[in-house]
């Protein structure tokens, strides 16, 4: 099966001064995995996703998305078979669940009841009663019920890979931990490549089926959440130390 | 002689005068919207332009109506069009610059999930930024045609009709009455529109 | 309520320049060139012969704003014309007898008003149909009557004095049978000029002894119905300025009977046409001709 991502030597330097975000980052991710990318802040992982998805234009490298090259695309053609799902959520206040979910189906001319099935599937998927919520606009929804439907609304077309730069970041300590368990459920149903960036270790070692350590715009470390926790990789090491990964971690 | 009186006795100009001065100010009102809304979100998508754009829009803000309309008259002689093109420059910053602030004021989260998902710039125009702005675009459009129901009044003095004639004839013979006859409706056009724009403002409007 | 309203925005307009009335005199002037000419010739006089200082209001507005502020002494005296106070102010129907017009205004301004006319400067300023020379000439135009014949193709354009007084426009249509194509534009009375210039209107009414007609191609025609008065123009003063101020009415006297029609013209010309500062001209004139 073809992967989902291919990501080889990728790189970023700024248009202005020149000063490279990411360099030479190199990964696969396929159907069913998810990849999560850790790091400290300004470690380049944001950047790495936004490169996927040619928010931002990589200065060297290739991306082959579902195998082919994201850069023959259109960059919106691309975007809409990518799950793009972020911190803020960014729900349009002015459209209800419904139509937030169903955008990108809409745009791609899907007919109606098409959409509106598809709309009451995702709704389900992500544990939101579907007759409560269908008609409800995002300012009458809780931080995490919003993010719930960014989830949905990312996987509406059903794409192959699904981006998500810190989704829970925002949420509660309480909340955070209920989506992630959830998260933790549909990623195998799924069966999509994702890939995750998060600096929050326990959230990685729950979440990832690989965890890529960037530090500095590298990709230090790429292996499993078992390797991760005993890597001897100073970086690795330091991320650790800092934190006491919780009883999900070893669940 | 009383307003009534007046009003009554001279009802066919009176209306002839109000529909001059609709005319005026809904032409260059629609016509300001046609070239400031575009313009407005051109500012959105190419930020070096603000500068220099708005710029030149406050300079014809600031300059006072008479001699505005006096330096348009070498050009476009007297008459309705001149005080037309008076109207549209007066019209133009507060369009302008309401699309702007009301379109850079959507929230850029939801601009970045937009573009993310494949939006292209005209959906994401279309679908996004121009509804969620509508409620300050159309402010900037009721100040606007406000104002310009007051300028207007003094296209009278070079020839374009509307309610200034009745008030400048007032004033050339002293007669209160007269004066009142046109700033009476012109102070309650100016009302009416602010009211009614005000309604569709309100309806608009995003509550975040 | 209407009325209140109006007066009180007149009076705050006229307030704002008049403080401490006692140590001058105020001369006002309508607006348009030659009042301002002759009330700036007027204050020079005073000026040279009195010693006393002048305060111009120049521009101030028209025939009726001029007469309420001389009724509420905001100003002292400014020159006015027989016609038009026989026909604006005092309401009577326009008639033409030169010497009784300007008899009956002189003894009605004393006991209404109590203000005095002095010696005309002599020369007549009547209204003058004004039409593009061009136009007189293909189509014959001479008089006034001749313009009934073009007139329903014709649009006219008047300042908005002309527009409301009883010796203006809604006499003139009638006693010449004048109806054309629409109703008159309205504008500001100096703006007819270059409308009528720029074939924006057909037919004007301006001055007889203006600069611009013969710099602008323009042809007056003759009021053969005798519809316009006699408008000789004179100061008109308070009564109890000239009480007050001893010498005056001789200073203003030796100005009467020293402009005739043409020279008015020539003095117009030099504001209108040359564009001279009004002060110089003035000086000049009275150099030469009020030694």
């Amino acid at each position: 099966m073809t992967a989902a991502v291919d990501v080889r030597g990728l790189a970023y330097a700024l248009p202005g001064d020149g000063r490279t975000l990411v360099q030479n980052v190199s990964f696969t991710v396929g159907p069913g995995e998810t990849l999560v990318l850790l790091g400290r802040s300004g470690s380049g992982k944001t950047t790495t996703l936004k490169l996927i998805n040619r928010l931002l234009e990589p200065t060297a490298g290739e991306v082959l998305v579902a195998g082919e090259p994201a850069a023959a695309l259109e960059p919106t053609r691309l975007r809409r078979r990518i799950g793009y799902v972020i911190q803020e959520v960014g729900l349009f206040p002015h459209f209800t669940v419904a139509q937030n979910i169903g955008l990108v189906p809409r745009l791609e001319g899907w007919p109606a009841d098409r959409i509106a099935a598809r709309v009451r599937e995702l709704l389900a998927l992500v544990g939101l009663d579907p007759a409560a919520f269908l008609t409800r606009y995002p300012h009458q929804l809780s931080g995490g019920q919003r993010q719930r439907v960014g989830v949905a609304r990312a996987l509406a077309a059903d794409p192959p890979l699904l981006l998500l730069d810190e989704p829970f970041g925002a949420l509660d300590p309480i909340t955070r931990v209920e989506l992630q368990r959830e998260f933790r459920g549909l990623e195998g149903r799924l069966g999509k490549g994702m890939v995750f960036v998060t600096h929050d270790v326990r959230e990685g070692l729950l979440l990832g089926t690989r965890i890529g350590l960037m530090h500095e715009g590298r990709l230090l470390f790429l292996g499993t959440p078992e390797e991760f926790r005993g890597s001897t990789q100073p970086e690795a090491v330091a991320f650790m130390s800092a934190v006491d990964p919780g009883p999900a971690a070893r669940g | 002689m009383n307003l009534l009186s007046f009003y009554s006795r001279n009802s066919a100009e009176l209306l002839g005068l109000t529909w001059q001065h609709v005319y005026l100010v809904v032409v260059s009102t629609g016509a300001a919207i046609v070239v400031g809304v575009p313009l407005g979100i051109a500012l959105t998508r190419r930020p070096a332009w603000r500068a220099p754009v708005l710029g030149l829009a406050n300079v014809f803000q600031t300059i006072p109506s008479l001699a505005l309309l006096g330096f348009l008259i070498p050009f476009f002689g007297i008459g309705a069009w001149t005080a037309i093109t008076a109207l549209i420059l007066y019209a133009l910053l507060p369009i302008i610059r309401n699309t702007y602030t009301g379109i850079a004021g959507v929230d850029p989260a939801v601009r970045e999930a937009g573009r993310g998902m494949g939006m292209t710039d005209g959906e994401l125009l279309r679908l996004v930024e121009l509804p969620l702005a509508a409620g300050v675009i159309l402010a900037g459009i009721r100040v606007a045609t406000v104002v310009s129901v007051g300028v207007a009044t003094i296209g009278a003095a070079i020839g374009a009709g509307g309610l200034g004639v009745y008030i400048f004839r007032g004033v050339a013979t002293v007669d209160d009455t007269l004066i009142m006859a046109g700033a009476l409706p012109a102070a309650l056009l100016a009302l009416a529109a602010d009211a009614v724009l005000g309604i569709a403002q309100r309806r608009l409007a995003w509550q975040r | 309520m209407a009325a209140i309203g109006g007066r009180v925005l007149l009076t705050l307009a006229l307030l704002l320049g008049a403080c401490g009335r006692h140590d001058r005199i105020v001369v006002g002037a309508k607006n348009f060139t030659e009042s301002d000419l002759l009330a700036e010739i007027v204050a020079q006089q005073i000026e040279r012969r009195l010693h006393v200082p002048v305060e111009r209001r120049l521009h101030l507005g028209g025939t009726f704003v001029c007469h309420q502020a001389i009724l509420a002494g905001q100003i002292d005296l400014y020159v006015e014309y027989s016609g038009t106070a026989f026909t604006a102010v005092l309401k009577h129907p326009p008639v033409v007898e030169r010497d009784s017009v300007f008899h009956q205004v002189a003894s009605e301004y004393s006991r209404q008003f109590g203000l005095r006319w002095l010696t005309a400067f002599g020369f007549d300023n009547t209204f003058a149909i004004l039409v593009r020379a061009a136009d007189a000439e293909r189509y014959g135009l001479k008089a006034i009557s001749d313009l009934s014949r073009v007139a329903p193709r014709w649009h006219a354009g008047f300042g908005y004095e002309f527009l409301e007084r009883a010796d203006g426009f809604a006499g003139l249509s009638r006693v010449y049978g004048l109806h054309f194509a629409a109703p008159p534009t309205a504008m500001d009375l100096g703006l007819t000029y270059r409308a009528l210039a720029d074939r924006k209107v057909d037919v004007i009414a301006g001055n007889s002894t203006d600069g611009q007609i013969a710099a602008l191609h323009l042809v007056a025609l003759e009021d053969d119905r005798h519809y316009f008065p006699p408008y000789e123009a004179a100061p008109v003063v308070r009564a109890g300025t000239l009480e007050r101020y001893a010498g005056l009415a001789r200073a203003l006297e030796e100005l009467g009977g020293k402009i005739s029609d043409d020279e008015m013209r020539r003095l117009n010309a030099a504001a209108d046409v040359e564009h001279r500062d009004i002060r110089t001209i003035a000086h000049e004139w009275l150099e030469a001709h009020v030694p």
